[in-house]
């Protein structure tokens, strides 16, 4: 391992940036991201940023059942991200759609089909621990020797 | 004004303060024991009444299999939305989580649940095949004819002077067969579940 991409390795263990997009979830996932963001569980002391800006994420949040109106965008958001980059499904609706992927409704879960999910994170929502122990966990793990792997 | 801003230079300067500050970080939380995590299997023997699978809110986030130790409730992580009804619906404890059991057991509470059949009159075609599929119909009346109609009234269900009667809301278990195999959605079954303080099996 060359010098450079181990100094690449540390700062990429330490410091992660967090998008995270709702796909039409209920709200319930979302607020627990929020919740890693207040002083208890406090993200930011493991190097953990939360932007909304895809151009400056690293890891991407996916929440919600995958209504319609995401069929291409979120393709879109996923694209812009910069390599190296890992999608996270956070909650059951990215996997199973929970209580929305009934007869009739128009969601179209699971995220997967759509864009590739490196993390599933089940939970009706998932505790702010679960979450954050998937980003501490799966990050260093997705981009540890990235340049070397690629080459 | 002095002396004070030594006193913090030289505790900024102590190693062990430098140390906590660049590098200290408190542990992600940890699991609280009561917190209500996905229901894990007590050992207790299922009887097949499948009590839990007819109260779970979610779609395919519990089933009931056979295994060579016989019936047992399996739950789907990437459905189950831990609501813990499962848990205070089983009659015989099979599963737990949490401290769902222990409070169930010192408060005497517990959930009587009723099924509540509707037919949209005008959607029904009186095909019968809600009253076919029907596994309590099956039970009470194994002669009931693809038409849905027969001569025994102790069925759920059954079509009736040309319209599809319902008898014995009562004896309906909630498993939803009849919404399935309808045409034309025309049947609903709604569950109604009532909390109670002391289960009816103990009053």
């Amino acid at each position: 391992m060359s010098f450079l991409q181990s100094i690449k390795n540390s700062v990429r263990s330490k410091s992660i940036h967090v998008s995270y997009v709702n796909v039409g979830s209920c709200n319930g996932c979302d607020i627990e991201v929020l919740a890693m963001l207040a002083p208890r569980y406090d993200i930011e002391q493991y190097g953990i940023y939360v932007h909304n800006n895809p151009r400056e994420a690293d890891v991407l949040l996916v929440t919600g059942a995958f209504t319609p109106q995401w069929e291409d965008k979120l393709k879109s958001i996923w694209d812009k991200i910069p390599e190296p980059k890992v999608a996270i499904a956070i909650g059951n609706c990215p996997i199973s759609g929970c209580v929305f992927n009934r007869r009739g409704s128009y969601v179209d879960p699971p995220v997967a089909k759509h864009i590739p999910i490196a993390a599933e994170v089940p939970g009706c929502p998932p505790r702010p621990t679960e979450i954050l122990n998937a980003v501490l966990s799966l990050a260093p793990l997705v981009f540890k020797d990235y340049e070397e792997k690629q080459s | 004004m002095a002396t004070s801003l030594s006193y913090y230079l030289r505790e900024m300067a102590r190693g062990e303060w430098l140390r906590k500050f660049l590098f200290v970080k408190t542990a992600p939380y940890e699991t609280p024991p009561h917190f209500r995590d996905y229901p894990r299997l007590t050992g207790k023997e299922c009887t097949h009444c499948l009590a839990c699978m007819m109260i779970c809110p979610t779609p395919g986030a519990i089933e009931v299999l056979k295994t060579e130790n016989g019936w047992n409730p399996v739950i789907y992580p990437g459905h189950c939305i831990r609501c813990g009804l499962c848990v205070e619906a089983c009659p015989e404890g099979v599963l737990m989580s949490g401290r769902i059991l222990e409070s169930q057991f010192y408060d005497n509470t517990g959930y009587a649940s009723t099924f509540h059949i509707t037919v949209d009159r005008v959607r029904c075609m009186r095909c019968g095949n809600c009253s076919v599929a029907c596994p309590v119909n099956k039970e009470e009346d194994p002669q009931l004819a693809a038409t849905g109609t027969g001569a025994n009234d102790a069925v759920i269900m059954r079509v009736k002077g040309g319209e599809l009667q319902i008898l014995h809301e009562e004896k309906c278990t909630g498993c939803k067969t009849c919404e399935e195999t309808c045409p034309n959605s025309a049947i609903r079954v709604a569950r109604v579940v009532e909390a109670i303080h002391v289960p009816e099996e103990e009053g």
